[in-house]
């Protein structure tokens, strides 16, 4: 198991858990939850993704047919497996 | 619920008529990049916006057209990928829904991404309003070796499925006949109540059975499955909405399903809906073993990469700036012949043997047609930009630019979302304000619509280009450039004090999803094109007309005055004009143009032209004839696009003889240095954002605080830059 933001580009990665909490990282009016906005993209525990671009603080990943960026700091609090 | 629809039948068909006259409302839901917008388009062949990033329609946009001989009202509510209440598009899409409850919803679904796009479906199959869904992207989906069962869907969810093709224009007719024939059914074809489970559904009954004792009248209000499942969510817009006396119920309602399940009744809830739509995803989805990489990946791999990114993009912003400025300037040119010449001799021509006194004759052409004249010469510009804009953003390049440039967007707190309405803002900053709702965070919102005004936006552009007309003509691309530059570092230096200061806390995270690369069609292209040049025509109509005609009696009154800065508009800018001493354009002339220009900056431009109208009566020798004027005005067109393709293909011109430069330049040639053109350019950059843009602000914010906030600090940049670049400009010796 290791964080998503750990996959090179190329590998594929099945999401087992989840550690962004309610509220995490987006600060504000406290509605903001950035763990129902990532599942809502489709990334959820028990989905394949594949790693399209790592580099920078923003990368690249494929769920099904979706390319979703996504900020590393999230990608570090979501595990995979390989 | 069919209390509900009931009574807005009655209201709709005023009681006795037949259902057929009754117009029937379809409000079209979907996920981003769904292709929603297109097959609306498609359908209604209407001028809705069409784009690629998320949250594009962010309006309410509508569209009403007959078919099978029946009136239907289309709305296309904005893009989402859930219904629950966290952005504005979320919100707007579904108090419509709940609140103004369409005869029918038409859900858009991107067949190649079912799973996701089934999750909203799960939520809008709870308002219990009848739903079909447009199964869209279905000719990809095939492509790819998706083998999906349609008929399967439909007995799932017990809704009316119909595979579409927006791109191709394919199973339209029968999406709209399936829609009529749902709509028409009397039995009211509801879509099945899904099961969410056991402990779920017992909870819901149990807050149904409290709320039909102690509150029978909310759920005649609102669509009962749906305010079952808010009220159990514990949805706060909800439950502020219906405001319970007594929540005690829900404890005991939720207390089985707490224990078995967790705490979290939003997150039990999103995952017993999630399951649903992966559940009927693996039922009815076949997909090919091998998956193949496709286009849209391989460019990714060039156009994202990380040593490339930047370089391409900037390649990409040159590229719309040149296509722009070669492609608009002769037919600008045409149009400023246009003006100057026939349009004032035929102006004159008609007046003149109606008796019309010399007043009026002059307001005619030193106001109205020298005020507006001089800004319609810029409707090429503006429009070309508007249509290479429109095509990056249609090609889903636009979405990317905001993933290249996120790295750069962090250093000034913000993230790459951001980029998207700065990038709209060189069109148009009042566009780019409003575009700053699809961002989440409102610090993000308020400090991106701080910085968006900073953007060098289209209406600028004449003043720039009529100043480096005059004094830069051998560099006028590098100097315009120079400025969007300018407008930019400035942005990035703003952004980094409000960091500081006003916003203090974490860079928010990024999450967007980039869209395929897709060849937007021509007509598509056009009609956006419109949509976001019109507001610029409507201006030179109303407000530009307006103030023209407004400054034409402000320079010519009090009555008889002598010499321009005796008028009102003169003595206005003469007590303004020592502000703008020590930035080096401390006249009267210039000081009441930006006085003007307050209401949008191109009046600018329109208002020198009327200060610096020549005085008439110093009238050509030989006045040409109707006939002559018309001949020269086509000829003159064919030339100028003859020029354009040539410039385009880089084929060689004939050298331009300077032609009479026209009265305007002139006189500006005599008033301004290269110094204190580029000092001026710089302040008109930068000084307060136009009426337009406030009020949109106070719009977006419902608070004047943060349109001030931007009026003050934008109007002390704008001073201190020009101080700055003509003071230091003199100290290196380049002249006052």
């Amino acid at each position: 198991m290791i964080p998503l933001g750990l996959l090179s580009a190329g590998e594929n990665g099945e999401i087992v858990e989840i550690m962004l909490g309610k509220g995490e990282g987006v600060s504000g009016a406290g509605q903001d939850k950035t763990s129902v906005r990532v599942e809502e993209m489709g990334l959820r525990i028990g989905k394949n993704v594949e790693m399209l671009t790592n580099g920078g603080n923003t990368i690249l990943l494929r769920v099904d047919e979706a390319r979703i960026a996504l900020a590393r700091r999230m990608a570090m609090k979501i595990m995979v497996r390989r | 619920m069919s209390t509900q629809l009931k009574y807005k039948e009655e209201e709709e068909t005023a009681g006795s008529a037949p259902a057929t006259a009754r117009t029937i409302t379809v409000a079209v839901a979907g996920n981003p990049n769904s292709g929603k917008s297109t097959l609306i388009n498609a359908i209604a062949g209407t001028r809705l916006h069409v784009g690629n990033w998320a949250g594009v329609t962010v309006e309410k946009k509508e569209a009403l057209f007959e078919f099978g001989g029946r009136k239907i009202r289309l709305v296309d509510l904005p893009g989402t990928y859930s219904l629950s209440p966290y952005s504005q598009e979320e919100i707007v899409a579904r108090d419509y829904l709940v609140h103004e409850r369409p005869d029918l919803i038409v859900n858009v679904v991107d067949a190649t991404n079912l799973e996701r796009n089934l999750y909203l479906t799960v939520q809008i199959m709870e308002l219990g309003i009848p739903v079909v869904m447009a199964l869209n992207i279905y000719d990809e989906a095939q492509e790819k070796g998706y083998r999906i069962d349609v008929k399967g869907i439909e007995e799932m969810l017990g809704i009316a499925v119909v595979p579409t093709s927006a791109t191709k224009k394919t199973g339209l007719d029968e999406l709209l006949s399936r829609a009529l024939a749902v709509a028409d059914s009397p039995t009211g074809s509801a879509p099945r109540k899904l099961n969410y489970g056991e402990d779920v559904e017992t909870a819901v009954d149990y807050v149904a059975e409290a709320l039909e004792r102690n509150y029978p009248s909310l759920l005649e209000r609102y669509p009962k499955r749906w305010l079952l499942l808010k009220i159990m969510e514990q949805d706060s817009q909800v439950l502020e909405k219906v405001n319970l006396a007594d929540q005690g119920f829900l404890d005991e309602a939720l207390h089985h399903l707490k224990r078995a399940h967790g705490e979290d009744i939003e997150s039990i809830m999103a995952d017993v809906r999630y399951s649903l739509a992966s559940g009927l995803t693996r039922e009815i989805l076949e997909k090919p073993e091998l998956r193949q990489t496709e286009l849209t990946e391989k460019i990714d791999r060039i156009v994202l990469n990380r040593f490339l990114g930047i370089p391409i993009f900037m390649l990409a912003m040159w590229l719309l700036f040149k296509l722009t400025f070669d492609l608009s300037a002769p037919y600008g040119d045409w149009l400023r012949a246009m003006t100057e010449g026939p349009f004032k001799r035929w102006a004159s021509a008609i007046l003149t043997p109606l008796g019309a006194p010399d007043w009026t004759v002059s307001l005619v052409n030193d106001g109205v047609i020298a005020g507006v004249g001089s800004v319609i010469v810029f409707v090429p510009v503006i429009f070309a930009m508007m249509f290479f804009i429109t095509f990056l953003e249609g090609s889903g390049y636009m979405a990317r630019a905001a993933f290249v440039m996120d790295r750069t967007m962090h250093s000034i707190g913000l993230h790459g979302k951001s980029f998207i309405p700065m990038l709209l803002g060189f069109g148009c900053n009042v566009p780019g304000i409003y575009a700053t709702r699809t961002l989440e965070n409102p610090k993000d919102k308020v400090l991106t619509a701080l910085l968006v005004p900073l953007m060098s936006c289209g209406a600028r552009l004449p003043v720039y280009v009529l100043f480096v007309g005059i004094f830069f003509p051998n560099n006028s691309g590098t100097v315009i450039w120079s400025l969007y530059i300018i407008g930019i570092l400035l942005a990035v230096f703003m952004g980094l004090i409000f960091k500081r200061t006003l916003f203090r806390g974490e860079a928010p995270m990024f999450i967007m999803e980039l869209p395929p690369y897709r060849m937007p069609s021509f007509s598509s292209l056009c009609v956006h094109t419109w949509e976001k040049g019109k507001h610029f025509l409507f201006k030179a109509g109303t407000y530009i007309f307006a103030v023209s005609v407004l400054v034409w009696f402000l320079l010519n009154l009090p009555w008889g005055v002598e010499h321009k800065r005796d008028s009102y508009l003169g003595q206005a800018g003469a007590a303004v004009a020592p502000i703008f001493q020590p930035v080096g354009f401390g006249t009267w002339e210039a000081a009441s143009s930006l006085i003007t220009g307050v209401i949008a900056k191109e009046i600018v431009v329109g208002t020198m032209g009327e200060i610096y109208a020549p005085k008439h009566g110093e009238e050509k020798k030989e006045i040409p004839t109707l006939k002559e004027d018309l001949k020269e005005i086509v000829t003159s067109f064919g030339e100028a696009s003859v020029k354009a393709m040539k410039t385009l293909l880089y084929l060689p011109q004939p050298e331009e003889k300077e032609e009479d430069q026209g009265g305007l330049k002139l006189a500006i040639g005599g008033a301004f240095t290269p110094l204190t053109a580029y000092a001026f350019m710089v302040f008109v950059l930068l000084y307060m954002p136009c009426v337009v843009a406030i009020a949109a602000m106070r719009q977006e914010f419902g608070t004047w605080k943060w349109a001030a906030v931007g009026l003050l600090y934008q109007t002390a940049l704008a001073w201190g830059a020009a101080l700055i670049v003509y003071q230091g400009g003199r100290l290196l010796g380049l002249g006052g």
